[in-house]
């Protein structure tokens, strides 16, 4: 895929469906939607980001920005910031 | 809400739109929600960083017995806004206004940190309508309130100097327990980070933090409550130790304690099971004994 950003939206989708058990929730959230509002809860987004780093092959970091775990579309681009998708280092 | 249809809904911590707000007071209608169904009545009190859907996750075990009833404090989340700060004894008098307009007779309460001084504040003023009460990390203390005391204002200056998420990078460690910290780790940090950043506002936790640190610390105060109370504490709360909590509870005339192993300053987020059963037992010895 050409858009590493993207690939990262649908990968990160994928883990989004496996932590909720299907796509019926997943699929109504759009890319630039925060995900609190569209009610996920801090567990399900503590699976989400250690889903993120078995996937990506990355580790967060304390520091990171809270705008950073917003939406699909902000994790996404966090993931191509690491160089974990687009290059060899996605898993 | 049905107790399964409750487990359906447990992922969604956003607000339901369809529940009408419940007047307390002049001027004061809370968001107010209710799952499971039961003649018992278990009633959440947030402290100044939750939001009543918050407890969704941490009850989902007490809907299947009982009516859990959730609702978001005056000034906080989706409940109404009122110029003057509310004190203690509005937000006890909004809890038996709320409990008046349900046509709740009597409840058990759960109290966490800072709620905790509210749930004895409510057993003390309104016996009759408390049939039972858990403090989960409380800050009443057996000699007093002052390090309590001290964490809060630490807290609202790093607020008011740095803004909500270096609260929260202040707070995680001291409030988290040793074993949360290192088993969930830095995801474990961020995912509660984005909770923590979506139930208040930075005036409402100014508000809150500032509230904490009022209200009468005495210990004798713990002496009258007449309320069978549980005192649910981790062994790693910041606050007090298990020593500590043993004093605390024979403060209480029908005072208990339960030590949560490993468990930091809100126990229930380490082992949000083994609370539930905690609370199910408390709630079942005391209505047993009545």
């Amino acid at each position: 895929m050409s858009d590493p950003r993207a690939e990262a939206r649908l990968r990160i989708r994928a883990l989004l469906v496996d932590i909720f058990g299907g796509d019926r929730f997943v699929s109504g959230v759009p890319d630039t939607a925060s995900l609190r509002e569209a009610g996920v809860p801090s567990t399900a987004l503590v699976s989400l980001l250690v889903a993120m780093e078995d996937a990506f092959g990355f580790e967060w970091d304390d520091e990171v920005r809270p705008e950073v775990l917003r939406t699909i579309d902000s994790l996404a681009g966090h993931v191509v910031e690491t160089g974990a998708v687009g290059t060899a280092g996605g898993r | 809400m049905s107790a399964d249809e409750a487990q359906d809904n447990h992922h969604d911590l956003s607000y339901r739109e369809d529940i009408p707000r419940v007047r307390t007071r002049e001027g004061v209608e809370l968001y107010a929600e209710t799952n499971g169904e039961g003649d018992i009545t278990v009633t959440t009190l947030n402290n100044f960083f939750f939001s009543a859907p918050f407890w969704r996750e941490y009850t989902e075990e007490l809907v299947k017995h009982y009516r859990v009833l959730s609702y978001d404090l005056c000034n906080h989340g989706q409940s109404s806004r009122v110029e003057q700060e509310p004190t203690w004894e509005e937000h006890a008098e909004d809890l038996i206004g709320l409990l008046d307009a349900l046509g709740i007779e009597s409840t058990y309460l759960i109290g966490t940190s800072a709620s905790t001084q509210l749930a004895r504040d409510v057993a003390l003023a309104h016996p009759d309508r408390v049939r039972g009460m858990v403090l989960a990390g409380p800050v009443v203390g057996p000699q007093g309130m002052r390090r309590h005391r001290g964490l809060q204002r630490a807290w609202l200056r790093t607020l008011n100097s740095y803004g909500m998420p270096e609260l929260y990078s202040h707070m995680y460690p001291e409030v988290i327990s040793t074993d949360m910290n290192e088993e969930t780790g830095t995801p474990g940090f961020l995912g509660l980070r984005e909770s923590f950043l979506a139930m208040s506002t930075a005036e409402e936790l100014n508000n809150g933090l500032t509230l904490a640190q009022q209200g009468d610390p005495s210990p004798e105060l713990l002496t009258r409550v007449q309320t069978p109370t549980l005192i649910a504490l981790g062994d790693d709360d910041i606050l007090l130790g298990p020593t500590a909590g043993q004093e605390l509870a024979a403060l209480f005339p029908k005072g208990r304690l339960a030590l949560m192993p490993k468990a930091g300053h809100v126990p229930f987020l380490d082992d949000p099971e083994g609370f539930q059963e905690i609370v199910r037992k408390f709630v079942d010895e005391v209505e047993s004994d009545v």
